[in-house]
């Protein structure tokens, strides 16, 4: 097994070149933190970005970040919370929900962009793809290319970025990412309800994101989960707990957070959480932390995104078809399913992803062996016409199949994408 | 001066043909347009320099029309031309001789509301503005604002990856877009997004918007939409020089608001507008700031009050806070007729659009007081400051022999003076025609060849809005073919293990 380091963008697009030339298609990794997320990639030689690393330049009154691919999150994330900002789009420990050895900020910006990671407050603004302002990266056809710039407001050409964000490095290998960054907001409260029905759960959310209250996050966690967010009267309650956030200035969030309260006093006891507590419960959330990999061994994960308004609904008929245990995010556009075993019989499967769909929304298997993803497809099916288009933008960027094949589609015997 | 695909003379001699084709596909009376006369509202867009008059233009009523159409050209090899409410100032829209315009306009109607998920689905020609009169009686609006909102539609909207003065808070339109349903060229109608959040495979709704009409053409649109701000107030803040306005931008940005409107506007602009629409400006200042905070009263009334001091601290010499919402859209009438203004003091002008690094700008307006003087011809600037978004107004006159090309001399050195500082060519406006021969100043032929990839991905034969965009266009052969330069048989120099 070849491992290729480039440590420059000129060595990343000769190590392209000779995979180019020499047909040997290319595994790519960042710290391989989101390795196990997709199908495995089987190949000779891997190219490793982790060395094209480190911050270009950071601006905070400027709102921007521009760093080599490689670099570690925990090293970018270190730098804004000295200047108190962050990424808005709240990317959790993706990571820990794949591997129990991946650490709390595991992983590169590079692989974040790639995959497209985003936490609660997407709901809000937007995921990672949101807040790519530009790119720099090698093709298929090792060649140079990029798209956007730094600046937040760009309209001059294709918007590449959003392509590469959520590719999984299948259309080019990016070496420097920019991305727009914001500040903390001045302090933040979180509203929880006692709500144990996932079906309530889902319209007392429906019902906050409705109202003026402008709630940056909401999420519902399953009585046998409550006690992770470690809130005082959880143990006491004993119930599921829909979780809402509201953030700004303090005289806004406090009037806000009691609106909100009194909006939901028809769906259970209803109470204030204060700043120093809000931010443990929504890491916890952002982290998924009650379906770490590192608790639930023997257990399956799926992320099902359908319409947030029915959520709720999808999320109680996904617990009586496959069983196992729930939680919504993104006011119920995002249910992470937790099924026992590593052996799920295909009809499972086939009724996750058949409920998704039927919503209109699809299923994404993030958890499970390697035998399991070798026979089921970890990406919700795409539609086939949309699969046709996917399929030409690949074959002209990467024409010979050498960046990561078989790792959004697995490759059948034949050597065709399934 | 701008050259054209040279129109193909074999579509021309099957005009009639061609006429009698769309007939049959658009039976209604007015749907296919063929007089003169009647094609000469066509000729040009927002970008009004320049004017063709369409070989044909069609109004299809309806998605299968839209289809059919298409897929008769995709057969037949003829050009089209997407249209929306023809407000664009890039010349996305400008017509071909031998291309068929599409005006998507009949597609008025607004098909349903969905309150839960805060989505409105709509047809393309629904006005910016529509959306949000649509869904106001509720209390939400759609957020991106661009200043065409009472006339531009949805579907052009999503060609440019419209902004407008709300950005910096609520994003451009492809942050507010869910989901839409396009044409393809071959006459594939496909579903893209909707309302879930996730979809499979690669993102081509992001593609799709800002593609500028060379993917496909939208039917149909799924947006975002928000609970309309309890309330809003504006302060306004004058600077004796535009760098001290810029750092109070900095400033307000450093201390964690984020304002839901941030306007500059120089000295030119300000004068200007102050004569034509008296919003009680202060002439005595270089540089005027306008910053409008939303949310609740509570919030909003703190927050005047801590910019204020930011201002203070920042050397503002001029300040006033709106007390009630009349005099709110007082201070914004002035900024949202900054155009206009100008066209009443120069017999035309040109409005430019590129964006820059925040931190550049004084820079850049110094720059372009040096270029004023070079080319002879004046200019006023209004900014969106919060985002970095610069509308340099150049004034000239077209009736005088050589204005209208000093004008356009004058704006390319302008978007290379921003390209130059790390900035874009167009923040909002689009590349279309007006900044096509300009992309080589911010991108090199392999990334322009990277997105004509795309392009070919839905478009093989360049059909659709031939012209735009891209200054050459590479024949697909040679986009498919590998750069033998780019192929090492050598194991390269690099570590390795």
């Amino acid at each position: 097994m070849d491992v290729l380091s480039p440590t420059t963008p000129d060595q990343l697009r000769d190590a392209v070149g000779w995979a180019l030339g020499s047909e040997t298609p290319l595994e790519i990794i960042g710290s391989g933190s989101k390795r196990a997320y997709g199908h495995n990639v089987q190949t000779n030689a891997v190219l490793d970005c982790s060395k094209l690393s480190g911050i270009l330049f950071y601006q905070p009154e400027e709102l921007v970040i521009s760093a080599r691919a490689g670099t570690p999150l925990a090293e970018i994330k270190a730098a804004l919370a000295e200047k108190n900002q962050q990424f808005h789009f709240e990317p959790g420990n993706f990571p820990g929900l794949l591997d129990a050895s991946n650490g709390p900020d595991a992983g590169t910006i590079g692989g974040l962009v790639a995959c497209n990671i985003a936490g609660p407050r997407r709901i809000k603004v937007g995921a990672a793809r949101d807040h790519l302002l530009g790119f720099e990266a090698v093709s298929g056809r090792a060649e140079d290319f990029k798209s956007g710039g730094r600046v937040m407001k760009n309209v001059t050409g294709f918007d590449l970025s959003k392509l590469m964000a959520g590719a999984f490095g299948t259309l080019g290998v990016m070496h420097t990412v920019t991305l727009k960054v914001m500040p903390n907001d001045e302090t933040s409260a979180t509203v929880i309800v006692a709500c144990s029905d996932p079906r309530a759960a889902g319209k007392a959310m429906t019902l906050a994101m409705r109202s003026e209250n402008e709630v940056s996050a909401a999420a519902w966690i399953a009585p046998e989960d409550a006690p992770h967010l470690d809130v005082p009267l959880a143990g006491e309650y004993g119930s599921g707990l829909v979780v809402l956030r509201i953030e700004g200035p303090q005289p806004s969030v406090a009037w806000r957070a009691d609106a909100l309260c009194r909006a939901l006093a028809d769906f259970g006891e209803c109470h204030e959480v204060p700043e120093s507590h809000s931010h443990s419960i929504w890491k916890v959330v952002a982290d998924v932390a009650p379906f770490a990999a590192a608790d639930n061994s023997d257990s399956t994960l799926w992320r099902v995104s359908v319409p947030p308004a029915s959520g709720g609904d999808i999320c109680a008929q996904l617990i009586e078809k496959a069983g196992g245990r729930a939680m919504m995010d993104w006011a119920g556009g995002l249910i992470w399913l937790q099924v026992p075993g590593s052996d799920i019989p295909a009809a499972t499967v086939d009724a996750i992803r058949d409920i998704a769909a039927a919503a209109g929304g699809q299923a994404v298997l993030v958890r499970a062996t390697g035998e399991l993803r070798k026979i089921t497809p970890v990406f919700h099916p795409e539609n086939p016409a949309l699969a046709r288009i996917n399929a030409k933008i690949k074959e002209n960027l990467d024409p010979h199949g050498i960046l990561n094949p078989g790792r959004i589609a697995p490759i059948s015997q034949n050597g065709e994408g399934a | 001066m701008l050259r054209m695909p040279e129109p193909d003379q074999n579509t021309l001699a099957r005009r009639k043909d061609i006429i009698a084709a769309m007939r049959d596909i658009i039976p209604s009376p007015g749907g296919v347009i063929v007089d003169d006369d009647q094609l000469r509202p066509y000729e040009c867009d927002g970008l009004m320099a320049y004017r063709q008059l369409p070989m044909i233009v069609v109004l299809p009523e309806n998605t299968q029309q839209v289809a059919d159409i298409l897929k008769y050209c995709h057969t037949h090899k003829i050009r089209v031309v997407p249209r929306g409410a023809g407000t664009g100032l890039s010349g996305g829209a400008l017509p071909m001789a031998d291309a068929i315009t599409i005006s998507m306009m009949k597609f008025n109607r607004v098909l349903d509301i969905d309150w839960d998920n805060r989505a409105a689905v709509v047809q393309p020609g629904v006005t910016n503005l529509g959306i949000t009169r649509a869904v106001e009686h509720e209390g939400f609006y759609y957020a991106p604002d661009p200043s065409s909102q009472i006339a531009c539609s949805i579907g052009g909207n999503i060609a440019e990856n419209s902004g407008g003065v709300h950005c910096l808070k609520y994003g451009l339109t492809t942050n507010n877009v869910l989901g839409v349903e396009m044409v393809t060229i071959e006459g594939e109608i496909l579903r893209i997004g909707g309302k879930g959040l996730d979809q499979a495979g690669y993102d081509l709704l992001g593609i799709i918007t800002g593609s500028e009409g060379l993917l496909g053409i939208v039917t149909e649109v799924t947006v975002r939409i928000l609970r309309k701000p309890e309330t809003a107030r504006a302060l306004l803040l004058g600077f004796n020089s535009s760098e001290e306005g810029g750092n109070c931008v900095a400033a307000i940005i450093a201390a964690g608001i984020i304002p839901g409107g941030l306007e500059m506007m120089d000295a030119p602009a300000i004068k200007a507008t102050e004569e034509f629409v008296q919003a009680g400006y202060p002439l005595d200042v270089e540089a005027l700031l306008l910053v409008e905070l939303d949310g609740p009263q509570v919030e909003v009334d703190y927050l005047i009050d801590r910019v204020g001091k930011i201002a203070k601290d920042c050397g503002a010499v001029y300040s006033r806070i709106s007390e009630n919402e009349e005099e709110r859209l007082l201070f914004w009438s002035g900024r949202k007729n900054a155009f206009p203004a100008i066209g009443r003091i120069s017999p035309d002008y040109m409005c430019m659009d590129g964006t820059i690094p925040r931190g550049r700008l004084s820079e850049v307006l110094t720059g372009m007081q040096n270029l004023s003087k070079q080319h002879g011809l004046g200019v006023a600037n209004v900014f969106h400051a919060g985002d970095g978004n610069l509308h340099p107004l150049i004034m000239f006159d077209a009736n005088k022999p050589g204005d209208l090309e000093k004008a356009e001399a004058f704006g390319a050195d302008i978007l290379k003076l921003c390209v130059a500082v790390g900035g874009v060519l167009s923040g909002e406006h689009g590349i279309g025609v007006e900044k096509r021969d300009l992309m080589g100043e911010m991108f090199t032929t392999d990334d322009m060849k990277h997105q004509e990839r795309i392009k070919m991905a839905f478009d093989e034969d360049q059909l659709l809005n031939p012209g735009k965009v891209f200054p050459t266009l590479h024949g697909c052969g040679e986009l498919k073919t590998l750069h033998a330069k780019a192929v090492a048989d050598k194991f390269p120099d690099i570590p390795r293990f």
